[in-house]
Order: structure tokens, then sequence, then C-alpha cells
């Protein structure tokens, strides 16, 4: 499996089919392996459509993004797909299914054999709190406990890159607290993550760099402290009021 | 190993819904065992059963009488007398009997019969120089017989009972009127030998229904009604399948497996193969109960056409056209509500057309060009070759076309849409 070492995302714009302004507007930054990228701004400012670029699900309508390996090549193709995990918005698995079920369907999907799937199931059930309702329906599970799902199929094959999509949207305190505990040891395992939020906090704490997006643009990028002090701001939000146009 | 564990998904999820198995196998089973029965019954009625029929025989003379005995001698009714009613009171009891059919002989029916027949044969007669010449030409009012039928009981089959009562009068007057020839020559009795020619001399009608192999059984309610309602069950996954499309779209799952080193053939490969598996599931089960079933409570047994592999390809290719449509009514529809609604009128709509209820050849000319765009109907078509014509391979041609062509067309559809919307 080829390495990865950096990500460039070089003026990316994107028009959608019907629309008269463009979702992203001539959008550049690199991200570093191991970083934690926050990505932040109002409704409609973009980062849904950013990170589904990024990962693959649409196509920009110009500029591009490359995945760099140590050897200097880009990464490309389902090798691509192989080191980079999606955790969408929507709670995106089988409802009618057992959490074990959901798991050894996705983990086949990146040709895991079946004991490498049970291993990872396991360890990461056990971390997220699943265990005990491992075998259940999950559509007997309160909100929390499918986001939990959620997170856990998009770590089946142990992903480079992980891209969370709002991972803590709808769901109480306790659940929020152990998901970015959970994020934050997968962090420390060294795996990138790109990330959006509205939660400011949350992802103030979380994250070594923001990405600060309105209107489909840039606004600011880079580590929190150094962003308050840049823009001479109080905190976070005030920086984000500051910064950001409501949809 | 990914289309394996996407065949697996497919079936736990097929398992877990419920109310989608019910509709694909209990459902047919229901309409099978209903529909049959009712329509073996009304075949019955008109061929085995008899009809019940209340006389009342008003008449003085002895045609009426003759009349009833020719009815009862046919064995086609079962006859009650009433003869002390008037018409109107006829009609009232029928209705209050709750039986099929009344028949009312009118007072002068015999003497005004006879009454024509001599005039007729006088007029006869005396043409041909053997009598007198005969003045009296004067139309003669023959009396009204009173034919009364439930309302219920269809136009055709009324009809065609009245047609057979009819058909006994002329015998009547064909009776009367030789007896009335030779009492004008001077002969007072006619030769028994001759007047029992005239009235039982009848000419057979075989019917003969046409088809490839004669040792084919002849149409019944279970040959149509098996293949059809199995057709209308496999059109009919397209709620199943069409919802869990659906649900795939909206909840992300397409979108995500678009993140992961996959692809639509195999998605879409998985679910084709478990639903194809459904369907022959559904054939097997229905089929087997119009075997094994259908003998014991007093039905038709169905008998598979002799063309086997002609038998196993019609089934494929109408299970790949049934799947083709359910995945592209998924792929089209924006709710689970709308799947379920579109794709369930949208199959009943296509039976209706198809000729599963009711056979095209009885639709008006603009139904029958219509018929043709419902994929039912050409599937239908195709089993009507090898279950009631004993057809063959060459025959299918057009059927097997017409639904390739169909399932292309879905397929392409759901490319086209899956794309549009970058799930694909």
């Amino acid at each position: 499996m080829s390495v990865l070492t950096h990500i460039e995302i070089n003026n990316i714009s994107k028009l959608y089919r019907k629309a008269t302004t463009e979702s992203l507007s001539n959008v550049s930054f690199s991200i570093n392996v191991g970083q934690t990228i926050g990505v932040l701004g109002p409704n409609g400012a973009g980062k849904t459509t950013l990170i589904s670029i990024l990962c693959g699900l649409i196509d920009s309508s110009s500029g591009y993004v490359s995945y760099s390996s140590q050897k200097g090549n880009d990464i490309s193709g389902v090798d691509l797909k192989k080191i980079i995990g999606f955790v969408p918005q929507e709670y995106a698995f089988y409802h009618e299914l057992t959490p074990i079920q959901n798991m050894n369907y996705f983990g086949s999907l990146y040709d895991l054999s079946m004991e490498e799937i049970k291993e990872k199931t396991n360890s990461l059930f056990l971390v997220l709190g699943l265990s005990h309702v491992a075998n259940e329906k999950i559509n007997t599970f309160s909100g929390g406990m499918k986001r939990k799902v959620n997170l856990a199929i998009g770590l089946i094959h142990s992903p480079s890159v992980l891209f969370l999509d709002e991972p803590t949207v709808g769901v109480d305190v306790q659940s929020k607290l152990s998901i970015i505990e959970f994020l934050k040891e997968i962090r420390n395992q060294g795996t990138t993550i790109i990330y959006t939020s509205h939660h400011l906090f949350e992802a103030e704490d979380f994250c070594d760099e923001l990405l600060l997006i309105s209107k489909g643009e840039i606004v600011a990028k880079g580590p929190t402290k150094k962003l308050i002090e840049e823009n001479k701001s109080d905190d976070l939000q005030s920086l984000f009021i500051k910064l950001t146009v409501p949809e | 190993m990914k289309l394996m564990a996407s065949i697996k998904k497919e079936l736990l999820l097929l398992f877990s819904d419920k109310v989608g198995l019910s509709i694909m196998f209990l459902m047919p089973l229901l309409l099978v065992f209903i529909i049959t029965i009712i329509q073996d019954s009304a075949y019955k009625l008109i061929n085995e059963n008899k009809v019940s029929l209340i006389i009342a025989n008003q008449d003085k003379g002895d045609e009426g009488f003759k009349l009833i005995q020719l009815l009862t001698e046919s064995g086609l009714f079962e006859m009650q007398e009433q003869n002390h009613l008037s018409s109107p009171e006829l009609k009232d009891y029928l209705l209050d009997e709750n039986k099929l059919t009344a028949l009312y002989i009118p007072e002068s029916f015999s003497d005004k019969l006879k009454e024509k027949a001599t005039q007729i044969s006088g007029t006869l007669t005396s043409e041909l120089g053997l009598s007198e010449i005969n003045n009296n030409n004067l139309d003669i009012k023959l009396p009204n017989l009173h034919f009364y039928h439930d309302p219920v009981l269809q136009e055709n089959y009324s009809s065609s009972i009245a047609n057979v009562i009819g058909s006994f009068l002329n015998l009547i007057e064909n009776e009367l009127m030789m007896k009335s020839i030779y009492a004008e020559v001077g002969i007072e009795k006619s030769p028994a030998r001759f007047m029992e020619k005239i009235i039982g001399n009848k000419i057979v009608i075989d019917q003969m229904p046409a088809k490839n192999d004669d040792h084919m059984i002849n149409p019944n309610s279970t040959q149509h009604n098996v293949p059809a309602w199995t057709i209308f069950a496999m059109f009919f996954m397209v709620v199943s399948l069409g919802s869990n499309i659906v649900k795939e779209r909206i909840n992300g799952s397409f979108l995500r497996l678009k993140t992961m080193p996959t692809n639509y053939i195999h998605l879409l490969s998985a679910k084709m193969i478990v639903y194809i598996l459904v369907a022959v599931l559904q054939f097997a089960l229905i089929f087997s109960i119009g075997i094994i079933v259908f003998p014991l409570i007093n039905l038709p047994k169905l008998i598979l056409p002799t063309a086997f592999f002609a038998f196993i390809a019609m089934m494929l290719i109408s299970s790949l056209a049934a799947v083709s449509y359910a995945i592209t009514i998924g792929a089209l529809s924006k709710t689970q509500e709308q799947s379920n609604g579109i794709g369930a009128i949208s199959v009943i709509i296509f039976a209706a057309l198809g000729g599963i209820w009711v056979p095209t050849f009885v639709m008006p000319e603009y139904l029958k060009v219509i018929s043709n765009f419902s994929p039912m109907h050409w599937c239908l078509e195709g089993f009507y070759i090898l279950f009631l014509k004993g057809g063959s391979w060459s025959q299918l041609f057009p059927v097997i076309g017409f639904l390739v062509i169909f399932i292309a067309v879905c397929q392409i559809i759901t490319y086209t849409k899956l794309k549009l919307e970058k799930l694909i």
C-alpha cells in the first residue's frame, strides 16, 4: 500500500449544475500527514462540498487535489480509496442489520479477511462502547449509538486519512465527549483527520489547525490561537462571527 | 469476495423485510388460490354445473310442455316448475329465491305456434299445388316468452341461455311445421321416425383449442392463473427492492460506497442476483402449489410445458425484467413512499393492460396496442406460448426480444439517473 505524505488542494472551484454562484471558489491549501484540520463555516459555506471533493465523491469544476506518496507519486483510484475513510453526516449504513453485519459488509469491500474484520471490529466496538449491542438491530439504537456505528464503519480499514462530516451532530453531550475522545486517540495514532463541524469549541479542542470558509472562500487558516491573535478577536466564536457571513 | 459480501448483505436485508417477503410470497399465493377458485367455479358453472331455471308454464296446449321436456333433457338446467305464477310474480319469485334464471310460457303459446305453422304450411302446399289456394296471409303475432335472469349474471352468459331456449323453440316450430304440412296433404299422422330425425339429428360442433403440441392440456383456470399471478408477484417485488434502493440512496450508503474500492456493478449485480433468486423461488412455490395442492382441492392440476429449457429461459428473462423495473423505480423515486406508491400502482396498471386479470383479446383495439407496452403482457404471452399452445423457441423470439429491450431501457435509465445524481 502507498504511504501518504501530503495532500495538496490547488485552486479548486465548484459550480453546481443550475447554480448561479460557485459553492467553492479558488480554494487552495495543503495538509500534512498526521494533521487534524477543522473545516468551519456557516451553513451553505461550502464545507460539505469541500470534503466531498477531497474524498472523491464529486469532481471539482476546476483545480485539482493531489495525494502524494513517500515516493513522490500521486495516489489515486482504488489505491486512494483504500487509504481514505469517510464518515458522512447521514447514518450511511444498513439500519435493518446489526453493527457486526454492517462491519462485515463494509470491511469486505476493502478486501479485508474475516479475521481482520473481526479483530478490527472488536477493538473499535470496545473503545466506542458498542460491544454490548454488537448483535442487535441498529434501528433500535439511539442517535449517539448510530453515530458511533457510522464512525466505526469509516475506520474498519484503518485509513490514513479520515474525513468526518459533522460527526457529533445531533448527539447528547456524553456521546459527543466519548466520540471526541475516541477521535483524539485516532489522531494520536497518526491518522490525518479532516473534520467539519458547527461546534466551535469542540473543533478548537480537537484540531491542530482550523480552516474557516465563508461563501465558498477560505477566510482564515492556521492554528486557533494564531488566528485569534492575528485577527484581534477575544475567542474563536468572535473570530468566526467577524470573518464569516451567514447564509 | 466483494460480490459475495454484497449478496450476503442483500439476503440479510431481504430476510429482515418481513412485510416485503409477505407481499412477494403470501400475497400471490392468496391471489392464485382465490382467483383460480373463482374462475374455476365460473368455468364449472358454465360447463359442469346446472343453471337453476324456474318455469311458469301457463300454456294450455302441449308445446309448452314439450319445451320444458327439451330443456330438461338437455341436462343444462336444474328445473323447478312454478306453473301457477304470472310473469310479474315469476320475476319476484326469482329475486326472492335467489335463483339465476326463469322462463314464463304464456297461455296462448301452443295455439299461436300451431296457427302459424298451419298458415305457413298452407301457403307452402298451395304454392306447390298440393292443396287449394290459401288466401290467409295475415301476420300472426306470436306471444313472447319472458326470460328473466339475475342482474348479476353476465350479459353474454344470459344471452347464451336465451339462445339455448331459442334453439329448442326452433325445433318445436319445425316439428309443428312438418306435422302441419303432412296434415295439409292429407296424411293425418306424420311418421315418428321422420319426426325423430328432425328433432334429433343435430350437427355436433367439436371444440378444439389450436395448439402445437397435442399432448398439451386444454386451457383452464389453473393454466392461466398460475403463470399470470406469478408474473404479477414478480413485478410486485418493486415494493421491496424499489424501497431498498431508495433507502440506500437517501441514507448516504451509495455515497459512502463511492468512497470505497468497489463499484456500481458489484452493488447492483448483488441486488439483481438476490431478487432473481426471489423470483425463481416465487415460481417454484406458486407452481408447486399448482401442481401439488390444487388437485387436492378439486382445482385443475398445473401441467408444465414439455419445452423445459424454453420454460427456464422464459422464467429467467421475466425475472430479470421484473428486477430491472424495480431497480429503475428505486432509482427514479425520491422517497420510499413514492417508490412504493408509483411501483405498486404501475404494476397494477401493467397487470391490467398485460392481460393478467382479463385476457387482452377482449380489450378494445386501442388498448390492445397499449398492452404491448406492458412487460407483463410479453411475459404472459411467453408463458401462454409454452403452457397453452405448446410453442417452441422460435415462437418465443419476439417475446424475448421485447423483454430484452425492456431490460436494456430500464438499466440505461437507472444508470443515467444514478450518474446524474453523482451516486456512481
